[in-house]
C-alpha cells in the first residue's frame, strides 16, 4: 500500500527533523521549550519506528514505538515539567566551553566525521543498498555525541538530564536502523531512564538548579565526601 | 606409570589446596588446626616430589588437560624433565619446611594470624607448583601473580614491626614490575606464534621474538633478584618469617630460573649476544651479591645477599649454555646448563637449610644482628651443626653438593677456553676470574656467618639465654643437610643415572679420601700431641675484666675486605670532633660514623621514582575536579575512538 518513494521521503524528513531538534537542545535557552523539543524528538523517533514497522512488518518495532510514546513523550516530560514548576527556573543562560554557535559548528563537524568513519566501518556495499539505514546510523551516533555535548556545555541540572535523554534517543535511533536491539533491553533502558528522572526529581525539587549547588546539597547530606580544597 | 604420576600430582596439589582452605574455614585458635594443615603441606610436597622423580629419571613427558577455559586456552598440566626438576625442588624444600614449621609457627603472633601464615604458605607452594606445571601462558601468568600476592602477604606477616611495611612496598612494586614485563613478553610471544601454548612448535629467532625474550628476561630477572633489579630481595627475605624466607629463597627464585631456562631452551633460539648479556648479568650479580653479603651483620640479610650471588652463578651457567650452543659446542652447552640446573637444586637445599637454622637462632635470641649472638654452639649444638653443614655446602667445599655444582661451571669455563676465538676467550677469562673471586669471598663470608654467630663467648644477654630449638625445627633442616651431603657424594652416580656422562670426579671416592685423610691427621695429632692442658685466659691488653664486647666482631672481620672494595661499597666515613678550647688543642668528644651509599638506590631506583612523580604531576593537571570537564574528556575520547576506528579499519 505504501509507496517506496513516499516512505523514503518521510524517513528523510524525520531524520532532518531529529537533527534540528538536537541543534535546538544545544542552543535553546528557555527550559520549557527545551522540554518540548525533547518531547518532539522522542515523538519523531516513535514515528520512525512505526514507519519501519509497517515497511518491515515487524511487531517489535511497533512495541518500541508504543513504549517510546508512553515513556518519553508522556511520563518523563511530565516529571521534568513538575520539577520545573517546583524550582521555578525558566531559563538556562550559562554555557561551559562552547557557546551555542560554536557547539552547532562542532556538531556539523561531528556529523561529517561520523559519516566518513561509519562509511569505512559498514562496508560501502551496505551503504549503497540501504542508504536510509546507513544515514540513520550516522544520525544516531551523531545524536548521541550531541547529547554529550549538551551535558558538558550547559550548566543547569535539568538541561544535563535532557542531554542524557537525548543521548539515549541516539542509541534508540541507531538500534532501530542498524542492529535492532532485543526488546527486553529497550524496556530495561526505559526503566533506567524513568528511575533516573525520579531520582533527579527527588534530589532537585525545591532545592537548587545547578550542578555546583547540587554538589553542595549532596555534601550537606554527606552522601558523598568532597575534599575541602575542591569546595568553591 | 603415567596414570600413577598424574594421580600423585593431583593428590599433591589437592593436599596443598586442602591445607590452604582448612585454616581459613575452621576458625579456631588452637594448635591442631595448624598441625593438620601442615601435615597436608608435608604430604602434598612429598607427593609432588615423588611424582617428579620418575619423570626426571626417565625423561618422559606427562601432560593432562583438565578443562577448556576458553577456545585456545586450556587448563593443562605439563610435567617434563625440566619442570620435574623444579617440582622436585619444590617438593623437597616444601616437605622440610613443613616439618620445620610445626615448631616455628608457634613462635609468636596471634593464633589466628598463625593460621593465616600456615594457610598462605600452602597457597604459596600450590601456586609455585602450578607455575612450574603450567602448559600455557595464561595459566603461567595467573599462578605467577598468585605466587606474588601470597608471598607479599607472607612478607607482611609481621607488619607492625619497623621496616616491614617498607619491605612489603618494595616487594609489591618490584614483583608487579616483573609481572608487567612477563605480560608484555607473553603478548609479544603470542603475536609471533599465534598460540597461547607456552612452548611453540619450533624455537623462535625473529626480531619480534628477541623483543619478547628481552621482556621475559627482565621479568624473570626482577623476580630472581638479579642485580640491578635485586633491591626488593634484601628487604623482603629478612622481613618475612624464616620458614617463608626459606621458601622464597629456596623455591620462588628457582621458579624464576625455571621460567628463564624454559625460555632459553624451548621458546627461543638465542644467539651469542643474548647469551653474553645473560652471562654479564649473572657475573655482576654473583660478585656484587657476595661483596654486599660480606658486609652484612644481619644474619638473614647476609643470606639474602648470598642468594643474589647464587642466582648470579645460576644465570651465568645459563648464559654460558647459550653462548656454547651458539658456537656449536653442544657438550659444553649441556655441561654448563646442567651446572646451572644442579646449582639451582643445590642452592634450594642449602639456602633453605641456612634460612631455617638462622630462623631457629633468631627465634632463640630474638635478634637478627650477628654481633649480639656468639657462643651458640654450646647452647644450640644441633642447630650449629646443621648451619655448619649448610655453610660448608654453600662455600663449595668438597665433597658436598655446592662443590660439585661450581666445579661443573668452572669446568665448562676451562674447557671452553681451549676452543673459542680470542675475543670470546677474553670474556670467559673475565668470567672465570670473577667466579674465582666470588668463590673465595663466599667461603670467607660463611666463615664469618658461622664463626660470629656460633663460636666464642656470647656477645649479649640474649645469646646467653638462648635455648636449643625444638625437635621439628631440627628434623626439617636435618633432611636438607642429609640431602646436601648425599647429592654431593652421589653426584657422579646421579648424573650417570640421568644419562649424562660428565667429566666429574667420583665424589664417593673423593669423599672417602677426604675422610681417610682427615682421620689420619686426627690420629697422628692425637698420637703425637702433648696431653698437657693449660687453662688460662686470653691476654686482654692488660684490662682486668674481659667480656663479650672484647671479642672479634663481624664488622672487624669484614673490615679488610671493606677497605679493599671501598670503591664498590662507596662507604662514607664521617668524623666530627668538638674541642674544649678555642685553639682546638683539647678534644672534648668525637663522633665517627660510617655510612653506606646505596648505589643502586641513589642512581637507579630514585631517578625512576622521581621521573614517575614528575609524569604523575603532569597528569594531575587533567584532574580538575569538575564534572563538566570529565564529561568533556569522555566526549573527546569517544570522538577520537569513533573517528579512529573508521580511519584504521
Amino acid at each position: 500500500m505504501t509507496d517506496v518513494s513516499f516512505v523514503d521521503g518521510l524517513v528523510r524528513f524525520i531524520f532532518v527533523a531529529v537533527l534540528i531538534t538536537a541543534a535546538f537542545l544545544l542552543s535553546t535557552r528557555s527550559l520549557p521549550s527545551l522540554l518540548r523539543t525533547y518531547q518532539l524528538q522522542s515523538l519523531l523517533l516513535a514515528m520512525l519506528a512505526v514507519v519501519f514497522s509497517f515497511v518491515e512488518g515487524s511487531a517489535v518495532l511497533l512495541w518500541i514505538a508504543i513504549l517510546t510514546v508512553v515513556s518519553k513523550v508522556l511520563v518523563i516530560p511530565y516529571f521534568i515539567g513538575e520539577i520545573q514548576e517546583r524550582i521555578s527556573i525558566r531559563r538556562d543562560l550559562e554555557f561551559h566551553y562552547l557557546a551555542p554557535a560554536s557547539s552547532i559548528l562542532v556538531s556539523i563537524a561531528l556529523i561529517i566525521g561520523v559519516y566518513l568513519s561509519l562509511g569505512n566501518i559498514l562496508s560501502s556495499a551496505y551503504a549503497k543498498v540501504e542508504p536510509i539505514f546507513f544515514i540513520g546510523a550516522v544520525i544516531g551516533i551523531s545524536l548521541m555525541l550531541m547529547g554529550m555535548l549538551v551535558i558538558f556545555s550547559r550548566t543547569k541540572a535539568i538541561t544535563k538530564v535532557l542531554g542524557f535523554l537525548s543521548m539515549e534517543n541516539g542509541v534508540l535511533l541507531f538500534g532501530i536502523c542498524v542492529t535492532e536491539l532485543p526488546f527486553i533491553i529497550e524496556v530495561m533502558i526505559m526503566i533506567d531512564l524513568i528511575i533516573l528522572i525520579l531520582l533527579t526529581t527527588i534530589l532537585t525539587v525545591g532545592i537548587d538548579s545547578t550542578i555546583e549547588a547540587y554538589n553542595e546539597k549532596v555534601r550537606q547530606y554527606s552522601l558523598w565526601t568532597v575534599r575541602e580544597e575542591d569546595a568553591p | 606409570m603415567i596414570g600413577v604420576i598424574l594421580y600423585l600430582l593431583f593428590a599433591g596439589l589437592f593436599a596443598l589446596l586442602l591445607g590452604t582452605v582448612l585454616p581459613l574455614l575452621i576458625r579456631r585458635e588452637d594448635k591442631p588446626v595448624r598441625t593438620v594443615s601442615l601435615i597436608a603441606t608435608a604430604l602434598g610436597s612429598a607427593f609432588l616430589a615423588v611424582a617428579a622423580l620418575p619423570v626426571l629419571f626417565s625423561a618422559t613427558t606427562v601432560s593432562a588437560t583438565l578443562w577448556h577455559l576458553l577456545p585456545g586456552i586450556d587448563f593443562t598440566v605439563v610435567l617434563d624433565r625440566l619442570s620435574s626438576l623444579f617440582l622436585l625442588i619444590l617438593g623437597v624444600v616444601g616437605l622440610a619446611d613443613a616439618i620445620y614449621s610445626f615448631g616455628y609457627v608457634e613462635h609468636g603472633g596471634h593464633p589466628m594470624r598463625r593460621n593465616l601464615l600456615v594457610s598462605l604458605m600452602n597457597l604459596f607452594l600450590l601456586s609455585m607448583g602450578m607455575v612450574v606445571l603450567a602448559g600455557n601462558m595464561v595459566q603461567f601468568l595467573v599462578f605467577w601473580e598468585m605466587m606474588a600476592v601470597s608471598s607479599l602477604f607472607l612478607v607482611l606477616y609481621d607488619f607492625e614491626s619497623e621496616g616491614i611495611g617498607r619491605a612489603g612496598l618494595f616487594y609489591a612494586v618490584m614483583t608487579q614490575l616483573s609481572t608487567v614485563f612477563l605480560f608484555i613478553g607473553f603478548i609479544l610471544l603470542y603475536g609471533e606464534t599465534g598460540t597461547f601454548a607456552l612452548v611453540p612448535a619450533s624455537p623462535l629467532a625473529s626480531p619480534g621474538a628477541l623483543a619478547a625474550f628481552l621482556c621475559l628476561f627482565l621479568g624473570f630477572s626482577v623476580k630472581a633478584g638479579v642485580i640491578p633489579f635485586h633491591k626488593w630481595l634484601p628487604y623482603a627475605h629478612p622481613a618475612s618469617p624464616s620458614n617463608i624466607s626459606a621458601l622464597m629463597s629456596g623455591v620462588m627464585l628457582k621458579v624464576a630460573v625455571y621460567g628463564l631456562v624454559r625460555a632459553v631452551l624451548d621458546i627461543f633460539a638465542l644467539d651469542f649476544t643474548s647469551g653474553a648479556v645473560i652471562l654479564l648479568f649473572g657475573i655482576t650479580s654473583a660478585i656484587l651479591g657476595i661483596i654486599y653479603a660480606y658486609k652484612e651483620t644481619d644474619i638473614k640479610g647476609l643470606l639474602a645477599y648470598s642468594s643474589i650471588e647464587n642466582i648470579g652463578i645460576i644465570f651465568s651457567g645459563i648464559g654460558l649454555a647459550v653462548i656454547f650452543s651458539d658456537l656449536g659446542m653442544p657438550e659444553l652447552s649441556t655441561l654448563s646448563l646442567l651446572a646451572a640446573l644442579f646449582h639451582s637444586f643445590n642452592h634450594a637445599l642449602f639456602k633453605s637449610l641456612l634460612f631455617m637454622t638462622a630462623g631457629s637462632v633468631v627465634a632463640a635470641t630474638h635478634t637478627r644482628n650477628m654481633e649480639e649472638m656468639g657462643g651458640l654452639v654450646h647452647r644450640m649444638p644441633f642447630t650449629a651443626g646443621l648451619f655448619c653443614t649448610g655453610a660448608i655446602a654453600i662455600a663449595a667445599f668438597p665433597p658436598l653438593n655446592g662443590f660439585v655444582g661450581e666445579l661443573m661451571l668452572f669446568e665448562s669455563l676451562f674447557f671452553g677456553l681451549q676452543v673459542v676465538d680470542p675475543l670470546t676467550k677474553v670474556l670467559l677469562i673475565f668470567a672465570l676470574s670473577l667466579f674465582a673471586l666470588t668463590g673465595a669471598l663466599a667461603a670467607a663470608c660463611f666463615v664469618k656467618a658461622f664463626g660470629i654467630t656460633f663460636l666464642a663467648h656470647p656477645r649479649s644477654d640474649r645469646a646467653v639465654h638462648a635455648e636449643e630449638a625444638c625437635r621439628s625445627m631440627l628434623i626439617g633442616p636435618a633432611i636438607l643437610a642429609f640431602l646436601c651431603i648425599a647429592t654431593g657424594i652421589g653426584s657422579f652416580q646421579i648424573f650417570s643415572a640421568l644419562g649424562y656422562d660428565l667429566p666429574l670426579p667420583d665424589m664417593l671416592v673423593v669423599g672417602m679420601l677426604i675422610v681417610v685423610t682427615l682421620g689420619a691427621v686426627v690420629l697422628v695429632v692425637r698420637a703425637t700431641a702433648s696431653r698437657e692442658t693449660r687453662v688460662t685466659e686470653t691476654w686482654g691488653c692488660g684490662l682486668l675484666s674481659q667480656n663479650g664486647r672484647m671479642e672479634y666482631t663481624g664488622t672487624g672481620y669484614s673490615e679488610p675486605v671493606v677497605t679493599i672494595f671501598s670503591s664498590i661499597y662507596r662507604t662514607e666515613k664521617k668524623i666530627d670532633r668538638t674541642w674544649l678550647d678555642p685553639d682546638r688543642a683539647i678534644v672534648a668528644g668525637t663522633r665517627a660514623g660510617i655510612s653506606l651509599i646505596k648505589f643502586f638506590e641513589e642512581y637507579l631506583y630514585l631517578p625512576v621514582a622521581r621521573g614517575t612523580l614528575a609524569v604523575s604531576s603532569l597528569v594531575q593537571i587533567f584532574h580538575a575536579g569538575t564534572l563538566d570537564t570529565y564529561i568533556l574528556y569522555i566526549f573527546v575520547s569517544i570522538v577520537i575512538l569513533v573517528l579512529g576506528v573508521g580511519w584504521f579499519i
